[in-house]
């Protein structure tokens, strides 16, 4: 860990004037919220900004969680665990729910804000250990260790040649699944933008958002739908608990009758973003839901996936987690 | 000798006796090897080798030295000839080096030690050092080109009876498998750390180890100093597994870098850092045959090892010595191969040989019961025996049936359908699966000062080792039972080398060796208070035979319900009384006390004695649950039996053999450093990617602690169970999955990819 | 949609570290700090953090964790380090009554916030905390290095009402990692504190607030 500048910043205006490159590696300002990624990469020497500004006195104004007729409201600050835990989230909105507690340990999620959950960086080993020297991630140009190297975790749908790092949450997936909006402020004032918008793609890999310099998550809207309430997150990884996905699944689902009016799926564990399947999604609306349908959608959701050896399971394991996430919801009681 | 039935000392144990240093250990009181305060310690922090094969050409130091905080900097060119190399896990010479030149054995290797100010200051300083490499292409493991294999040198010769070759050729019913088995780190929740003080000539090294007299020892060779001078403090010990068990390369140049500041240096290796700076589980690969009559009796075993190890050592733990030995056999061959790789020296974890190789043989023993159509725990019984098959030597004791048949009674083994892919609870397909558990009872020669004051206080001093085994309660719970005194009124000091040394806490030996001496110690004060007595003319016991007496419920006791005050007998031999004790087991030399205080490993083997061939033996039955469709495999619940003799303490030792058998789910279905093939490098060196189980893999463990009396393996009839419990549990859990799925798998861990 | 309405006084604080800073501006200065804490030349920050209830005062580098604040300048430490970046859970310490990991959080960003350690649990004649106790009891432990970590998580874990079941124990236990592998007896140990901990006193809601 570089020494640093430590800076505290009590309103949005203030952290407005910082100019912050929160998604790339080299960046020399950085924002501090929860902190768990941030000082964890700081530690490992793969990011070294020389001023941090701590963000957590934003807690106050922007951590509240609102379940009203137009949607879900949520601070941008507000604990993973405060979201994971809240009644009327987990009621109508269980796959937000769902991702956020089985996203880390109960002490990260204490710990971990929203805002700085989305924006969680990769955990290819390679981009996080400066001592390999090829990672498009960390340096530009310097090729990727991953391909050809150990690459069971990798991504293998929305990778390049450049990068098959995987986005390693859960919460923005089902952020993604349910057509959420990322409220953010900056030096040009208020925007929102689509979650899908939020992350950029694997042929920049050392950019990893659209966030401008200064900016700051504020919050995440969520509309309400018809769909939101039978909805789930489906995890699959190695352990029980406390560990990043190896596949997962936010699926969301409108029945009429056991005919699929509308269908929302998101998947983790195997992009390289936050992964929409819409294809997968026009292939249900229709039909009921059943093993054969979701079956179908399933092959559409991974088509065009890509692996690299060690991850090439994540293909057929992808399939089965969306077909058994949908499903499980086709089967929940609404 | 004997007064009555109780006075055998097997009697004294099997009270349930909570840990006596659990209000330190809850109360953030114990003070583990990094607690330790010491005045104004310079921070160490180690830079490693990026790459696996090579020189280093050079350094780049200035942006180092500009860090704040930065003190000094030690690399190969200003201190490498200043230490002598540390041998490997063994003992031999042969072993990877660290800053003593500009060679690279491995990744990881230690390559510079910065100092400075701060911890902070240190890591700062450390990333900010440049290194130049002549970098090689190294080879990773076993399909890499460029290793080289050897048959290994076996510290005994290979087990070899009768023609197995042309028996499995005859046999009717035949298994031939090839298993292999992944690379494991013990990773221990504390790190490795090390703080070098000096006073004058003397150092004192505080470092967590399971051997204290092995690290002095080992440091004052490396350092060229008088073992007198060097003392080691470890009184707690943050798990250990075999990872501490061997001095490792980093301590002598915190004791230089000690030295050279004139202020003491302390080092906190960072996790990854663990994986190449200590030892590890090699991975293995394994071929075994075995072949059988109709009935199910063996007539062949045939079973042989590759293991990985690094370029100069040739370490290896040649598991097949333990396999051979498990079942009646007249044709027995086996052997085992070094492969020489570009890696750090592997070293023991957790019942080192029988992990791995009995993964292989129980594996295959499941096969074979599927392929007699017979069920596997009566193919154990059908090869059962009391004679140890590769020498013709009796078992000191062998329960292996009992723990089966109570094992199988209490998991319902018998409303089994053996048919693969019968079971299924709703989306989960359910297998159950068994194997067989054992690992030798090894004992080692040991040293203890005991002392015992009027008013019944016993106070017992000794190099123990407390790595979570439950250490200090055990040797208290002997004294104080041996002296007829409250677990309360026995003080125990342990972990530091200014005491008298017992040998490293490895080999499950732990427990025979230090309850054992205890015990001596106990009787030496027993005797001396005795023979006082019956030559005091004041005492009740005057002219009676002193081997009659006893220390019991503090008195001194004697027959026809005679007895005397605890104070007044002992004050008669002078007021505190204080013994030293040496125990040497059967079939050691004398010269063993003194290997002890050299810091050598001297054990009595439980195999390769006189008299009998020793074993603990267990049986673990499990239950897997398998997705129908996502295929992650989840344990159910387990049910294990074991029986290692005289169980000193109940309450640890049923931790020992819980925590076991979750080590060996862990290793049939988490564990695994995995390795870059091209750069062999450790890619998951750090607890998110290397899988540990957590909490809420763990389902419910049920343990039986069969009963069993052993008078041959030692004194007290004490086996070893720290290692027992993890001994064949990643077969039970594969038979399991197979049973769950029909599919064997042959390879550890058990993926997901492999179910798809 | 904007959410920046008027956020009341700016204040700010600017805590220098090191030499090689100079390059990146700061904004506004540092003399508009309600409660500033400067750094001086070596980069170090005076900092008051409170801790079991005691504040305590000391010099450290800014980049300094909570984890080693306690560890390497207080002399508390019950708290350990396993990983240092926030995989194991030894660390787990209570910030304002909230379980947290120590070694992912600067010690300058906690300073007036209520730290409780496994050294603030017992009380003061020595009478232990009924986790304490149950660990003991249940021999929750083997050698102990995880424990402190578990104690205070397994105390959130009761207070936060996740506790109601074994298998919920478990999930919300499962952020500590127990080696030696005591995690049955873990589970015991807080089914036995659990009904104490809801009635006697000194014991949930002043955990953390000492």
């Amino acid at each position: 860990m570089r020494p640093f500048a430590y800076d505290r910043a009590e309103t949005t205006a203030l952290a407005a004037r910082h100019p912050t490159a929160q998604g790339q590696t080299d960046a020399k300002v950085q924002f501090l919220a929860g902190g768990t990624t941030l000082l964890d990469l700081m530690k490992l020497d793969v990011l070294r900004p020389e001023r941090v500004v701590d963000i957590t006195p934003l807690k106050a104004r922007h951590s509240g969680i609102e379940v009203g007729p137009d949607g879900l409201r949520l601070g941008g600050l507000a604990a993973m665990a405060a979201v994971a835990d809240h009644p009327a989230v987990k009621r109508d909105y269980p796959a937000i729910a769902e991702a956020l507690q089985l996203a880390a340990s109960p002490q990260l999620r204490n710990m971990a804000t929203l805002g700085g959950n989305v924006l969680q960086r990769t955990r290819c080993p390679y981009y996080r250990d400066p001592s390999w020297a090829a990672c498009n991630k960390r340096t530009p140009g310097s090729g990727c260790a991953a391909i050809g190297g150990f690459n069971r975790q990798h991504a293998v749908l929305g990778v390049s040649e450049r990068c098959i790092a995987q986005y390693p949450g859960d919460f923005a997936v089902a952020l993604a699944a349910l057509d959420a909006e990322v409220e953010l402020v900056g030096p040009g004032g208020a925007r929102r933008i689509s979650i899908l918008d939020l992350h950029t793609g694997s042929d920049r890999p050392h950019i990893e958002h659209s966030l401008r310099p200064g900016e700051v998550i504020v919050g995440f809207r969520v509309p309400a739908a018809p769909w939101a309430r039978r909805s789930t997150y489906l995890k699959i990884r190695d352990r029980q608990s406390y560990e990043f996905a190896i596949a997962s699944a936010a699926v969301a689902l409108d029945l009429d009758g056991g005919v699929v009016r509308h269908a929302r799926i998101g998947l983790g564990g195997m992009a390289y973003k936050p992964w929409r399947a819409k294809a997968a999604e026009a292939a249900l609306v229709g039909k009921p839901l059943t093993e054969d349908t979701a079956t179908a959608a399933a092959r559409l959701a991974l088509e065009g996936a890509v692996g690299h050896g060690h991850n090439d399971y994540k293909v057929e394991l992808g399939r089965r987690t969306v077909v058994r996430a949908l499903l499980a919801a086709s089967a929940t009681e609404v | 000798m004997a007064y009555d039935a109780s006075d055998d000392p097997r009697q004294l144990f099997g009270r349930p006796t909570p840990r006596i240093d659990g209000v330190a250990k809850v109360t953030g009181a114990a003070r583990y090897a990094s607690d330790e305060p010491v005045a104004n310690p310079a921070y160490a922090y180690l830079v490693t080798s990026a790459v696996a094969r090579g020189r280093v050409a050079g350094f780049d130091l200035d942006q180092a030295r500009a860090a704040p905080g930065f003190i000094d900097v030690l690399t190969h060119e200003n201190v490498g000839g200043q230490v002598k190399t540390n041998p490997d896990p063994a003992g031999k010479p042969d072993n990877t080096t660290t800053l003593e030149s500009d060679k690279i054995w491995h990744d990881g290797q230690i390559i510079a030690v910065v100092l400075a100010e701060s911890f902070e200051a240190a890591r700062d300083a450390a990333h900010r050092v440049g290194v130049r490499y002549a970098a090689e292409a190294p080879s990773a493991s076993f399909d890499s080109p460029g290793v080289q294999v050897e048959a290994h040198k076996p510290q005994t010769p290979d087990a070899k009876k009768g023609d197995a070759a042309g028996a499995f050729e005859g046999a009717p019913v035949k298994v031939e498998a090839r298993y292999s088995t992944p690379t494991q780190h013990h990773n221990p929740i504390e790190l490795f750390t090390t703080t070098c003080v000096w006073d004058g000539p003397k150092l004192t090294i505080y470092e967590p180890t399971q051997s204290m007299w092995g690290l002095k020892g080992g440091l004052a060779k490396q350092l060229s100093l008088d073992p007198k001078d060097v003392r080691t403090v470890s009184r707690f010990v943050g798990g250990a597994f075999g990872s501490k068990g061997s001095p490792t390369g980093r301590t002598a140049w915190i004791a230089l870098a000690a030295k050279r500041l004139n202020r003491p240096v302390k080092l906190i290796a960072s996790r990854d850092q663990g994986f190449t700076i200590a030892t590890y589980r090699a991975e293995t690969r394994q071929q075994v045959k075995l072949g059988a009559t109709r009935d199910g009796k063996l007539v062949s075993f045939f079973h042989e090892g590759w293991e990985v190890t690094s370029r100069p050592s040739g370490y290896n733990v040649a598991g097949v010595e333990t396999t051979a030995r498990m079942y009646a056999c007249p044709n027995i061959a086996t052997a085992v191969n070094v492969v020489h790789a570009d890696r750090n020296t592997p070293g023991f974890m957790r019942a080192p040989p029988e992990t791995p190789y009995m993964f292989g043989l129980e594996s295959a023993m499941d096969e074979l019961a599927y392929a007699l159509n017979m069920d596997p725990v009566e193919l154990r019984r059908v090869n059962d025996t009391q004679t140890d098959p590769v020498d013709g030597r009796p078992f000191s004791s062998r329960s292996l049936m009992p723990c089966f048949d109570q094992a199988a009674a209490r998991f319902g083994w018998s409303r089994r359908d053996p048919k693969p892919g019968a079971m299924r609870d709703g989306d989960w397909q359910v297998g159950w699966g068994c194997a067989t558990a054992c690992y030798p009872s090894n004992i080692g020669p040991a040293a203890a000062r005991l002392s015992l004051t009027p008013s019944g206080k016993a106070a017992i001093q000794l190099a123990g080792h407390e790595i979570g085994t439950g250490a200090y309660t055990t040797v208290a719970v002997t004294v104080a039972h041996a002296l007829g005194l409250k677990v309360e009124d026995v003080t125990v000091t342990m972990g530091d080398s200014d005491l008298p040394p017992v040998p490293v806490a490895g080999g499950s030996n732990n427990a025979a060796s230090t309850t054992n001496v205890a015990y001596k110690a106990c009787q030496m004060v027993r005797d001396r208070v005795a023979g006082a007595a019956v030559k005091a003319q004041d005492s009740p016991f005057h002219g009676a035979d002193p081997a009659a007496l006893r220390l019991q419920d503090g008195l001194l006791r004697g027959p026809g319900n005679l007895s005397e005050p605890l104070d007044k007998a002992v004050a008669r031999t002078g007021g505190r009384l204080e013994v030293y004790a040496e125990n040497i087991p059967a079939g050691l030399p004398p010269s063993a006390a003194q290997g002890l205080y050299e810091g050598k490993m001297v054990m009595s083997r439980g195999t390769g004695r006189k008299d009998v061939t020793a074993f603990a033996f267990g049986a673990h039955f499990v239950e897997m649950r398998v997705h129908v469709r996502t295929r992650e495999a989840r344990v159910g619940r387990v049910v294990s039996a074991f029986a290692a003799g005289t169980i000193v303490n109940p309450t640890t030792a049923h931790s020992q053999f819980m925590s076991g058998a979750i080590w060996g789910l862990s290793a049939a279905l988490h564990e695994a450093t995995e390795i870059d093939a091209d750069a062999a490098r450790y890619v998951n060196d750090n607890l998110a990617d290397y899988l540990l189980p957590v909490n809420a893999d763990v389902p419910p463990i049920e343990i039986i602690m069969v009963p069993e009396k052993d008078d041959r393996v030692n004194p007290l009839g004490v086996k070893g169970i720290g290692e027992i419990g993890i001994t064949g549990m990643n077969a039970a859990v594969a038979n399991a999955v197979f049973h769950a799925t029909g599919k064997r798998i042959r390879d550890l861990p058990i993926r997901v990819e492999h179910l798809l | 949609m904007d959410r920046t309405q008027p956020e009341g006084p700016s204040r700010r604080h600017v805590i220098g570290a090191a030499a090689g800073i100079a390059a990146v501006p700061a904004v506004g200065s540092a003399a508009e700090t309600g409660r500033a804490a400067q750094s001086d030349a070596s980069g170090k920050v005076d900092m008051t953090l409170t801790v079991n209830g005691q504040a305590r005062r000391a010099m450290l580098d800014v980049r300094t964790s909570l984890l080693d604040a306690l560890r390497e300048h207080l002399d508390l430490t019950g708290s350990k380090k396993g990983c240092d970046q926030g995989q194991c859970g030894a660390c787990t310490v209570h910030v304002d009554g909230e379980r947290v990991l120590s070694c992912l959080i600067l010690a300058v960003s906690v300073q007036g916030r209520r730290i409780t350690t496994i050294e603030g649990l017992a009380e003061a004649g020595g009478r232990l905390h009924p986790m304490q106790q149950a660990f003991i009891d249940q021999d929750g432990f083997q050698c102990g290095y995880c424990t402190p970590g578990q104690i205070l998580s397994a105390i959130a874990c009761v207070n936060e009402g996740h506790a109601g079941s074994d298998d919920e124990i478990r999930e919300y236990m499962s952020g500590n990692l127990c080696r030696c592998a005591a995690y049955p007896k873990i589970v015991a140990a807080i089914k036995q504190a659990r009904p104490q901990m809801a009635v006697s006193p000194g014991t949930p809601a002043k955990v953390g607030q000492v």
